[in-house]
Order: C-alpha cells, then sequence, then structure tokens
C-alpha cells in the first residue's frame, strides 16, 4: 500500500503563454532528484483556500519530460568553460536546472464544468488516488464489483493494484483484450497467464461461469499450466497485494492431434507423468466438411466449389446415396467419400456421358476431392478416415477451466481448421447459450499469422473479425497477442477494449498506430523490463504501466526440462497406452495379443472407436470392433506324386 | 493590492507607470581619488590561474521594483517592492537560501492627497513613507525623491540581511555582497567579506593610474588601494578584469572588489582575485552584464526576481504600449 502521507507536495504546476495548463494537459516541476518518472500518477489540488481552482482536484499521469539549465545557448558553456571539457565540471557553481513534467489529465473532480488545471501543488498518487484516477472507484466497490487485478501501478518502490473492470474486458459493455510485444522480452503469455488467473478468481459470481481456451502454437508455452512454477518472495508479495491466490490452474484439459501414425500424440507433454491428461483431438468428414471454406484459398474461392462441398454436406453425408451409376454410397468418412468420388469418375467414363455429374462440373468434383484429399493427408492425425472424432466436451465445459489445444507441431492447414471449428462451435453454443459456462476466453497468440493487416480475406480472419464485432454480446472473448501489432487486422486489434503493450519494437512505435503516445513513453515502452506493461483500458483516459508477477504455472521451458517429453512409443505400445487409460484394468499382454498381425489402420479403426464410445469392459468392445481374427489360411496340403522307387543305383 | 484600490476608490486616478528599475546598487559618481597601499604607484599585477573558492561562500544581493499606480490629482502614489537574500554554496555546489526579507511600501506626500484618498489610505495598515510638501510640487520631483526612498529601504534591508550573518559566519565562510561593502559597518569590517562593484561611475584614478586601471589584461588587478573621501566605512579596493576588453569596452569584463581595509587584504588580494576570477563560469547568461556579473549573485538575483509581485516586473514582451513614459 502508498502510505507516504501526501502532506509533503512533490511539485507545482506552471503554465506559461507557450506551455499552458490545458483541461488535458499541465506541466509541473519537481525538484531535481525526485521519484517522479515516465508514467507516474500525480494529483494536483489547488495551492490554498481563495486561490483559482480551489477545491477542484486533478488526476495526471507524467507523459514526458524535459531538463534544462539556465544556459542560454551551448556557446556559453563553452566560453564559461574557455573550451576546455574537463573544466566545464569545475565551475564553483552549479547552474540552475529543472526538471519538467508534462501530465495527461485522467480525472478532474468535479468532472463538470471541465476546466484549465489549476497551478497547484503536486502530490503522488496514494491507493486511493490510484483509483480514484483509474475510476476504478465505480466498480471496484459497491454490490456487484467487476474488478479484475492486472497488475500494480508502481511509483517511487510504492505500489498500487490496478484493476481492470469485467464488463469491459469479458463483456457486455465491451471486451477483449491484445497484448503486444517483442519476443522473449514483452513476457506477454506469462502476462495472459497471471491475468487468466486473475480472472478465474475475481470473476464476478453474479456473472456466472467461465473458461478458457488456450491454443498452442508455438513449444511447450501453455503445456504446462496445471503444475507450479518458482516464484520469488517478490511475487507472492505482489499476489497477496492483488488479492489473488498463486496457484495454477485447475481443472486444465489438454488435447492434441496424433502424429501421423495415429498413435502417438502430437505434443510435447508427452511425459509419462502427464501424457494420460492429454485427449486426442480426431475429427471426421463431417467435422471437416463444415468447415471445407478453411481449406480453399483464394484462387479457389467459387461458387461451384462451394456448391459441390454443399451438396456433399447436405445431400450425401450420413445417408443413403445413389451415384448415378447403379452405386449406392453411405459416405461417413473421408474413405467412403473416396469410394463414391472413384464411383463418379469411372461411371463417367464408363458411361462415355458428359463432363458433368448432377450439374456439377467434373473439374469441380476434381478440385474438391483434392482439397479435401489434401487436408487428410496433410493433417494425417487430426482427420482420420474412418470418422471416429474425439472432440472437445461442447455443452459440458466447467467453470474456471483451462482448454489447451496444442496445435504446435500441426501443419499451418490444419491449424486454421482447428481454430476456425473450434471458435465456431464455441460461438454456436454460446449462442444456444448451450456451453457450459456463460463466457470464454479465447487466447490466440500469433494473431498476426490469423488475422493479418493485409493479405487475403481467409476464413479465419473473417471469423475473428466477426468474433471481434459481435462477440462481447455472447461473452467470446478474445485474448490475442502479437508481436506487431500494426501487423494485425486493425478492426481486430481495435476492438480490443483492452490494450496491453510489452517491450516493444521501435520501429512498430515508429509506425502510425502509435502516434497518440509520446515520444517519452514510446522510449519507456521500448525499455521496458520484463514484467512490466502498459495497460489501456476504457476506464483509464491514458494509458498506465504496471507490474505484474510471474505467473504461477510452470513455464514452457522449465516445463519441459523437468516433464521431458517421451519419445514416440511403438505402435503396439501406442494402442496399449491409450486403452489402459480409458480402463485400468486392461491388460497390456491382452491387447498385444489382440492387435498381433492386424492392419494398423482396422486397429486405428478400433481404437477411436472404442475411445468415442468409452465402454465399461473396454477390451471387449475393443475385441468386437476389431473383429474376429481371420486366422492364416493353413497351407494346403500339396498333392504329392508319389516318389518312385528309389533308384537302384544299379544300371542295369 | 488593496490599499491602492480604496486609493482608486476614493478618487485617485490608476496609472502604470514603470520608471527604469535600479536592480543593482549605483557606484559613486564623483571623482574621489584614492590612496594607494599596495607599492608606490599603480600597477597592473597578475592574479595566476583562477582557483576554486577558499571556504564555503554566501552571496548577498538585492532587488529593487517601483511603479506609479496612481496619481490624486498630480500628485503620484508609488508603489515599491524591496527584496534581499543570501544564497549559501552547498557541498552540491548549488545555492540555497539562507536569510531572505522584504518590504512592499507606498511612497507619496500625504499632505498632498485630497481627504478622501488620505482618509483612503489611512484605513490601512500601509508602509507608507510620507514625503515633505515640498518634494510633492512637482510630479517629477516626486519621483526623483520616490527613488531615494526606495534605493534606502533596499539597502537597508541588505543590511538587516548582512549584520547578523556575518556575526554567525564560520571561520572558513565567506560573504560576498553584490555592490559596495562600505555600506554596512559590520561588512566594512569582515574579513571574509567582499564586495563586488559592476558599475563604474566613480573614478579614483586620473592620468597613467587611470590607463592602468581600465586597461587592465584579462586576469590582471590593479594594487590595492583606499578609495579617498568615501561616504561610509572605510575599505580596501582594487580591479580586476575578468574578461578581455579589446574589441569591447573599457569597462568590460571589469570588476571592483571591495574589502576589510586591513594588511591582510593587500596580501590576499591576489588570491582573493583568483577565486573571483574562477567565478566566471558559468556565464551569468542572458544577462547583458554577464561579463561582470558573477553567476551566483545572478542566480540571487533571479530568486528574488521569482518572487516579486508579477504586477511591478517590467514586462518584456508586453503586447500593449507601455504608458506614462
Amino acid at each position: 500500500m502508498i502510505l507516504r502521507p501526501d502532506t509533503d507536495p512533490v511539485g507545482r504546476v506552471v503554465a506559461t503563454e507557450l506551455k499552458p495548463a490545458t483541461p488535458h494537459q499541465f506541466h509541473f516541476w519537481t525538484a531535481t532528484e525526485t521519484t517522479i518518472g515516465i508514467g507516474t500518477i500525480v494529483k494536483v489540488e489547488a495551492a490554498g483556500r481563495g486561490e483559482p481552482g480551489e477545491g477542484r482536484v486533478v488526476y495526471g499521469v507524467v507523459t514526458d519530460a524535459y531538463a534544462y539549465s539556465d544556459l542560454a545557448t551551448p556557446l556559453h558553456d563553452v566560453v564559461g568553460a574557455e573550451g576546455d571539457p574537463a573544466r566545464a565540471a569545475e565551475a564553483p557553481t552549479a547552474r540552475q536546472e529543472i526538471r519538467l513534467w508534462t501530465a495527461a489529465v485522467l480525472r478532474q473532480i468535479p468532472e463538470e464544468p471541465l476546466q484549465p488545471v489549476p497551478l497547484g501543488r503536486v502530490f503522488v498518487a496514494s491507493d486511493a488516488d490510484v483509483a480514484q484516477a483509474l475510476r476504478m472507484d465505480a466498480y471496484l466497490s459497491g454490490a456487484t464489483p467487476t474488478a479484475i487485478p492486472i497488475g500494480l501501478y508502481s511509483s517511487g518502490g510504492l505500489e498500487a493494484p490496478v484493476y481492470l473492470d469485467a464488463d469491459f474486458l469479458l463483456g457486455p459493455e465491451a471486451a477483449h483484450l491484445n497484448i503486444s510485444g517483442v519476443s522473449g522480452l514483452a513476457t506477454k503469455t506469462s502476462a495472459v497467464e497471471f491475468l487468466l488467473g486473475a480472472v478465474f478468481q475475481h470473476f464476478p459470481r453474479h456473472k456466472g461461469r467461465i473458461a478458457a481456451v488456450c491454443f498452442n502454437v508455438k513449444g511447450p508455452d501453455l503445456c504446462f499450466l496445471d503444475q507450479p512454477g518458482a516464484l520469488t518472495d517478490e511475487d507472492r508479495a505482489r499476489y497477496e497485494r492483488l488479492h489473488v491466490v498463486p496457484q495454477a490452474f485447475s481443472p486444465v484439459h489438454y488435447f492434441a492431434p496424433f502424429k501421423a501414425d495415429g498413435v502417438n500424440l502430437n505434443t510435447l507433454r508427452t511425459h509419462p507423468g502427464l501424457v494420460e491428461t492429454v485427449e486426442p483431438l480426431v475429427w471426421g468428414l463431417g467435422e471437416v466438411l463444415d468447415f471445407a471454406e478453411v481449406l480453399l484459398n483464394r484462387d479457389d474461392i467459387d461458387a461451384k466449389a462451394d456448391a459441390f462441398i454443399d451438396f456433399l454436406s447436405d445431400r450425401v453425408l450420413n445417408r443413403e446415396f445413389e451415384d448415378g451409376f447403379g452405386g449406392t454410397h453411405r459416405v461417413q468418412t473421408f474413405a467412403d467419400l473416396e469410394r463414391l468420388f472413384r464411383a463418379i469418375f469411372d461411371g463417367l467414363e464408363l458411361s462415355g456421358r458428359s463432363d458433368m455429374w448432377r450439374t456439377h462440373h467434373i473439374a469441380t468434383i476434381r478440385k474438391v476431392r483434392n482439397r479435401l484429399g489434401n487436408v487428410s493427408t496433410r493433417c494425417k492425425g487430426l482427420v482420420t478416415d474412418d470418422g471416429a472424432a474425439n472432440d472437445l466436451p461442447w455443452g459440458r465445459f466447467e467453470d474456471r477451466a483451462v482448454y489447451v489445444i496444442d496445435l504446435a507441431n500441426v501443419d499451418p492447414l490444419g491449424q486454421d481448421l482447428v481454430f476456425a471449428r473450434v471458435v465456431s462451435k464455441l460461438r454456436e453454443h454460446l449462442e444456444k447459450r448451450a456451453l457450459g459456462v456463460d463466457a470464454v476466453a479465447v487466447f490466440v497468440d500469433e494473431l498476426n499469422k490469423y488475422a493479418p493487416a493485409d493479405g487475403p480475406e481467409t476464413y479465419v480472419k473473417k471469423m475473428l473479425l466477426d468474433i471481434s464485432e459481435r462477440g462481447r454480446y455472447l461473452g467470446l472473448v478474445l485474448f490475442g497477442a502479437e508481436q506487431f501489432r500494426s501487423q494485425v487486422h486493425r478492426r481486430v486489434v481495435g476492438n480490443a477494449a483492452t490494450q496491453v503493450f510489452g517491450r516493444m519494437d521501435s520501429d512498430e512505435l515508429a509506425t502510425p498506430s502509435y502516434q497518440v503516445l509520446s515520444p517519452a513513453t514510446k522510449i519507456k515502452l521500448a525499455t521496458l523490463p520484463v514484467g512490466e506493461l502498459m495497460v489501456r483500458h476504457p476506464h483509464f483516459t491514458q494509458p498506465i504501466f504496471v507490474r505484474f508477477p510471474r505467473p504461477p504455472v510452470l513455464r514452457g521451458r522449465d516445463g519441459v526440462e523437468r516433464f521431458p517429453p517421451a519419445a514416440d512409443l511403438p505402435f503396439e505400445e501406442a494402442v496399449v497406452r491409450q486403452l489402459v487409460r480409458l480402463d485400468r484394468r486392461v491388460k497390456p499382454n491382452v491387447v498385444r495379443d489382440l492387435i498381433a498381425d492386424r492392419e494398423e489402420d482396422d486397429v486405428r479403426r478400433a481404437l477411436g472407436a472404442t475411445r468415442r464410445e468409452r465402454p465399461a469392459d473396454v477390451v471387449a468392445f475393443f475385441r468386437r470392433v476389431l473383429g474376429a481374427r481371420v486366422g492364416p489360411e493353413s497351407p494346403r496340403e500339396r498333392a504329392v506324386v508319389p516318389p518312385l522307387n528309389p533308384l537302384s543305383e544299379e544300371p542295369y | 493590492m488593496r490599499w491602492m484600490d480604496a486609493a482608486i476608490a476614493a478618487g485617485a486616478v490608476p496609472a502604470a507607470f514603470v520608471p527604469e528599475a535600479s536592480l543593482g546598487r549605483t557606484d559613486l559618481t564623483t571623482v574621489t581619488g584614492a590612496d594607494l597601499v599596495e607599492g608606490e604607484r599603480l600597477r597592473a599585477l597578475p592574479v595566476g590561474a583562477a582557483v576554486g573558492p577558499p571556504g564555503p561562500a554566501a552571496f548577498l544581493d538585492g532587488i529593487q521594483y517601483w511603479a506609479v499606480t496612481g496619481y490624486d490629482g498630480v500628485t503620484p502614489i508609488v508603489r515599491a517592492y524591496v527584496a534581499a537574500a543570501i544564497r549559501r554554496r552547498g557541498p552540491d555546489r548549488r545555492l540555497h537560501t539562507v536569510a531572505e526579507a522584504i518590504r512592499e511600501i507606498g511612497i507619496t506626500c500625504r499632505a498632498a492627497l485630497s481627504p478622501a484618498v488620505r482618509n483612503a489610505l489611512a484605513r490601512f495598515e500601509v508602509d507608507l513613507i510620507d514625503l515633505p510638501v515640498a518634494e510633492a510640487s512637482q510630479p517629477g520631483r516626486l519621483l526623483a525623491a520616490a527613488h531615494v526612498q526606495v534605493d534606502r529601504a533596499r539597502e537597508q534591508i541588505e543590511r538587516d540581511l548582512a549584520e547578523p550573518y556575518v556575526a554567525s559566519m564560520g571561520k572558513e565562510e565567506w560573504l560576498v555582497v553584490d555592490g559596495l561593502l562600505s555600506d554596512t559597518v559590520a561588512l566594512a569590517r569582515h574579513p571574509r567579506a567582499v564586495g563586488v562593484v559592476k558599475s563604474h561611475g566613480a573614478q579614483y584614478f586620473e592620468g597613467e593610474d587611470l590607463v592602468t586601471a581600465l586597461t587592465l589584461a584579462q586576469g590582471h588587478r590593479t594594487s590595492v588601494f583606499r578609495p579617498r573621501g568615501h561616504r561610509h566605512q572605510p575599505v580596501f579596493s582594487w580591479y580586476l578584469r575578468l574578461w578581455p576588453w579589446q574589441g569591447n569596452d573599457l569597462h568590460y569584463g571589469l570588476l571592483r572588489v571591495e574589502a576589510q581595509a586591513a594588511e591582510d587584504t593587500v596580501a590576499r588580494a591576489s588570491a582573493l582575485s583568483a577565486w573571483l576570477l574562477g567565478e566566471r563560469a558559468p556565464l551569468s547568461t542572458p544577462d547583458a552584464r554577464w561579463d561582470r556579473l558573477l553567476y551566483p549573485i545572478y542566480e540571487v538575483e533571479a530568486y528574488l526576481k521569482s518572487r516579486a509581485p508579477g504586477d511591478l516586473l517590467p514586462l518584456p514582451g508586453a503586447r500593449l504600449p507601455r504608458t506614462g513614459t
């Protein structure tokens, strides 16, 4: 708590014709040695009774700073030192110099009439002042407080908590958070981890249930959210100050697709002690076809392909369908679809008819077949041929749970597909109020990849725009992160009511997006230490710098060291492990015997069905789905022509 | 200023005539001669390289502002502000105020005022200097007399500050005064008080000695002399050239130093001069007198000016034409 009494002013407002005090900005001077710095919050009070502005209190944040002496021109210093720089420091008297600060007004009390800042005394802001200055008093207290801690405002060793308004972070008034900063130094992921923890602990009960869906798109960043990390005493003190309990997330549900072998999970969380908590993410044709648009690049987007995909979805998928050449198909899997395509091509060729099939040109059919085939190849492991899907628990989302989808090693096409489908399903369920929670924070890193400022209008980008502009009504909240904000679509970042900045790149700061920041603020942003952020929030009229504690979870790199990923298991062992995970009573040797000499595709199919069904007796179900062993045909006894009588060696 | 408002309400006419302010002390204006106390004839002596101060030093300066703020008939009503301060240089090489005094006064001829205005002034406890009727016969005469009163008031508060201060100074401590030392007994007799005179209306020499005094080379001083016929306390004095005058003016960079009238002063005249030479830096620009104005004195003056009432300060960039000139 900032306990220092505010009876001693640290500065005084000054105004000249060239640098006047206005309703939005003022200047003040301080002693040369002062704790004031860029980002410091100060309070101005009229100097005394009867002076202009008496009773008016103004809060401001320091945005720029100047130091100068009474030296008229640099030449005078040269003359005074007789051209010798060493002598300049020997002058018996130090020149008068000033520390002059520019501050932007955060709040005036009373708010009306809005007047220039009085030329009064300047004080360092206390806890209560910070709350007033940032208008946090409106949501910190009352019957239904909605404050969520984001960090500690620090000045001269003093710290005061800064809170965001849940109504403006998670909807419905405004929503979304965007965080920018250079990799490694901006601690974007750590900041989001801390904030999610704070959200889970402080999200008001009256606003309902909340969960988070995190897409892990690089390395092991989010793979150990359920594991406690090391904290320093300083971190613990900050947590205490922010009224946040430093604890790892619980529950955390991990999802990762398989690798191409279809049995080993494509994630870095494969340590034997953790892998059992990772659910496979597997989709079949139905899941993919709904989002086929994701698979089409800009050149592919034409009405004909769209129409054919719609035709497949509406008329073919999961129903009896006659191909027009005498064949009947029930398409449920990629394999079924491929058989249909073959039947169509063969039928057209054999019948010698035109290149049209049911009003669709064969070229369009070939294109769609090519794209769908492509996804099953490039995303092997995510997309299964046999249609046995394993998905997020739609409709059964838990309150204060984190759902991590590990896509770090998935093909970009697959990442797009997963992203599009998961977010669309979230939206669909939230619209129906049937997700299990009332709000979901979706954390997406590398936002510049999914919603670039330029480039083609992809399905994913359109979807992100849609969330940004309408998600707040549904409780679908985007927590986006990227290195360069200027490279993200401006409507996506523009709709983020809360904007957070870590250490920024100087080139990035030179872009027009940062014109509103003073040069000093930009310099501070370019040199921001790890763990410090600049926050913009609807209630804050100016950006505020805060410090946040290290998140209480294991960092990705540390997690990989403590829980090194296991090597890929041989096919048989991987199958055994998955079945054991479904039922601890499963005996590995029984499974090994069952799958010995069986086709891997058959085993995968049986495994997928078992996983989807989750039967009481796993082995029995698996055995049944796998089918009876077709024993190898015993070698037919060859009819042997009886040998002749032994040849007599006798030649005669 | 409430008392002035009352006077205007009683019939006085508001005015805003700011005479040329006397920002520093004026030197004597007559040729008085001098008695040489060092050597047989006035010589130019090199003082050696500039050196640091011999000990902790404090600096005394005063300011005065005055303006005609009203007329009752043709009788001027003058408002004046005088202030003085001693600022001591600390180990951080910065000056800190150790003593300060101000006085705000009104000056007029009460007898020449109308009864209404006189009564209006009487209702307030105005620090009023009442000039004799003879001085009020012409507005110009009254202003000249007012100027003298303002000078005296400023000199008085400087004395009021200086006397207790030098009495309490440490053994190594020095006080540098802007202007004459000989105005104040305590200063003139103190071994570590130094007066620095920037204006040279008074001439103490003629002929070759005058040439020697006014054409000193940079870093040189004259022999020590005793100003003759001085109106106040006896002191020793010498000229010191801070900056080369060639290409400028005879008085450019020329100081006259006053110190205690004692043998020790002669012995350490060169050392004191070397110290003052060292005080050239930093330059006291943008003040036009920077060639003779020591920076600490300049800073005391700036300090006093910053605290002076704004309505008495001449506005360098005033947009309206000055009245009453």
